[in-house]
């Protein structure tokens, strides 16, 4: 080797070093799916009960057909080639047919995705757009009777669960005052669904142009987006708090205070170093907004990926547990991963192996 | 001008009515305390108080409440008030026994992590493995995990109390892990070290004490989660099996007669179940502090 390509080979070995700390998130990803398909793999095969009848609804069938069953349920075969097969299937989003109707787990799951992530995204962004308002408020203005409201509302996190906030919502505005549609589902059962471009509702309703349709999924989500807004409000208004008020008393603000330093940029300083703890947040409310899209779901009748986790779980459907587990954990693992890698970018403190780099 | 004090009057005992002012301070100070108590004390008499069996039905359905059915009857003819009042044991004897399983479990959890993570050797790779796990179980919302976990353990109180001890540990053993590595760095865990004691006893004698206390102030709010993650998978219908009083399936069925203008199936279990939460928060704020908030 000369001592050109060395040269370069080091470059290139200095530049994958300083890399590594999104390298190696983003490298932790497959591995925490790996074991996290793993623990589904045995998980569904504890399930009491025989799987041959719960799909036959306990018909007595030959032992020929039994076995075709196992089969066909990838439950044949040493534990490891199981094991090898399922891993090969989860790979290409192949978990097989549901054994309530029959259909592809994948394809049901790929349609309900949309309506899930929507209701979870837009509850979301109001969730967090009202956090920071809120938690600005009550820290900048402290003595407002606002903050004085906030604060205590702050601690309550939590203590009126989402199913209960759901039944109210629906008898004052539904029952007694009719001013929202009945929790029949995301849309007046009436309609005629729109064409399918993105999945999504109320993109597809945008895209046709469709106003009734759209005004009907708008009011159809009012109740259920209220819902997930006020239970996890708080819990994440407590959180921001507790970022907000320690980096008002880090020195770094109080040495910019006593600095004479100009008002915004005072609040430019704390504003960044609660950043982290911010977007942190965010990660945790969208585990809660997945959460609570289940029981919200449920509640308002809406064919999202929650209502389908939860029929699987009813009828011991092992499949499509399957899949449902496996999706639910994706997403929620690549959350966490961008919410890391957001945070490894806005404090570098944050990133691994920086200690042994600077040792060195 | 001079003060003369006598020595009876430096020993005569503080004047009664002070005593007495202080006594009704202690126990006011105490007040966040009771509403706890009160759960508790219902929890153990309730379902021996109700006046009409909480699983058969006892009346013709929907009726308001009133007369013999102080809270009304659901939509099956099933007592209200006796249900919500009998629904307290199942929710609390869940709640204690997941708050101590996974308060213990997690101390030794974060023990076992905190002292081993940064070592060489197979107790160190257990503890990363156990860090992984933990952070996996924590990365699924806590509903979902409950729902796999229930359809494999089923659901009476005890295969409960086990999905829901493996959903609520990992935060406690995450809290005591923290403080074990702030603790652990100490200037009396060194000394304990150079007078020759084990790590073992020094774990048990010096970090223990030192390190639990965060998954002990969490107790309180892992209380409320367990009742509250029982009540959702009751809401689900994949919790306790009806006619087990249980507030979430009640809530569940009351949803559908609220939405039909008949509140009193749905609220009254709703109640009591905001309360149940709500009074082990308070008292947990009370016993230790804001230091939580």
């Amino acid at each position: 080797m000369t001592g050109h390509e060395q040269g370069a080979g080091t470059r290139a070995l200095a530049v994958l070093r300083r890399q590594r700390w999104w390298f190696t998130r983003v490298l932790a990803l497959p591995v925490h799916l790996f074991f996290f398909a793993a623990a589904v793999f045995f998980l569904v095969r504890m399930i009491p009960g025989d799987p041959v009848a719960v799909l036959t609804g306990g018909q007595n069938v030959s032992a020929a057909k039994a076995e075709q069953i196992r089969a066909s349920l990838g439950l044949t075969g040493s534990l490891l080639s199981q094991f090898v097969h399922y891993l090969h299937n989860v790979v290409t989003l192949n978990f097989g047919n549901s054994m309530m109707n029959g259909l592809s787990v994948w394809g049901e799951l790929s349609q309900r995705l949309p309506e899930t992530i929507e209701l979870a995204v837009i509850a979301m962004v109001i969730a967090t757009a009202l956090t920071l308002v809120m938690g600005l408020v009550a820290v900048l203005k402290p003595k407002s009777i606002l903050a004085k409201i906030l604060i205590p509302y702050a601690r309550t996190a939590g203590a009126i669960p989402d199913f209960v906030l759901g039944v109210l919502g629906i008898f004052l505005f539904y029952t007694t005052v009719h001013l929202l549609p009945a929790p029949d589902g995301i849309y007046a059962p009436t309609l005629n669904p729109d064409p399918k471009v993105t999945g999504f509702p109320l993109l597809d309703a945008l895209f046709a142009g469709d106003t009734v349709m759209f005004g009907s999924i708008c009011a159809h989500l009012v109740l259920p987006v209220a819902v997930l807004v006020i239970a996890n409000t708080p819990l994440l208004l407590k959180i921001f708090l507790r970022a907000l008020e320690e980096a008002v008393d880090a020195a770094p603000t109080r040495f910019r205070i006593a600095a004479g330093a100009s008002r915004r940029t005072v609040l430019l300083s704390i504003a960044r170093r609660a950043a982290p703890s911010a977007v942190a947040m965010m990660g945790t409310l969208f585990g809660f907004m997945l959460g609570g899209v289940v029981v919200v779901e449920q509640l308002f009748a809406m064919p999202g990926m929650g209502l389908y986790g939860v029929d699987a779980v009813n009828s011991s459907d092992r499949t499509a547990l399957e899949g449902f587990l496996i999706v639910v954990a994706t997403i929620s693992l690549v959350v966490f991963l961008i919410v890391d890698l957001v945070n490894m970018i806005l404090d570098p403190r944050r990133r691994p192996g920086l200690a042994k780099e600077g040792a060195s | 001008m001079s003060v003369t004090i006598t020595a009876d009057e430096v020993l005569a005992p503080p004047p009664a009515k002070a005593t007495a002012k202080r006594i009704l301070a202690a126990i006011w100070s105490w007040a966040p305390v009771y509403p706890m108590v009160a759960v508790f004390i219902i929890a153990v008499i309730g379902p021996w108080i109700v006046p009409l069996s909480p699983t058969s039905v006892v009346g013709s359905p929907d009726l308001r409440p009133g007369g013999a059915f102080h809270f009304g009857t659901d939509s099956t003819g099933l007592d209200v008030f006796s249900r919500t009042f009998a629904a307290f044991r199942n929710d609390i004897v869940i709640a204690t026994l997941t708050s101590l399983v996974s308060t213990t479990v997690g101390i030794l959890l974060g023990l076992l992590i905190g002292m081993n993570e940064s070592r060489r050797g197979l107790l160190g790779w257990v503890a990363r493995f156990l860090v992984r796990v933990l952070d996996l179980i924590q990365a699924v919302p806590a509903v979902v995990i409950a729902l796999a976990l229930v359809a494999v353990v089923g659901t009476s109180v005890f295969s409960l109390t086990v999905a829901l001890a493996i959903i609520l540990t990992p935060n406690q053993a995450r809290m005591v892990r923290t403080e074990v590595l702030k603790v652990r760095t100490d200037a009396y865990i060194d000394a304990a070290r150079m007078a020759g004691e084990r790590e073992f006893t020094l774990t048990l004698r010096h970090v223990l004490p030192n390190a639990s206390w965060p998954a002990l102030e969490n107790a309180s709010l892992v209380f409320g989660a367990a009742i509250l993650i029982t009540a959702t998978l009751g809401f689900l219908g994949v919790g306790l099996h009806p006619p087990t009083p249980e507030w979430g399936s009640m809530i569940s069925t009351g949803a559908s007669d609220a939405a039909v203008g008949r509140w009193w199936s749905f609220v009254f279990p709703a109640i009591a179940l905001v309360i149940a939460v709500g009074s082990f928060a308070l008292a947990g704020q009370r016993i230790f502090g804001r230091r939580n908030d």
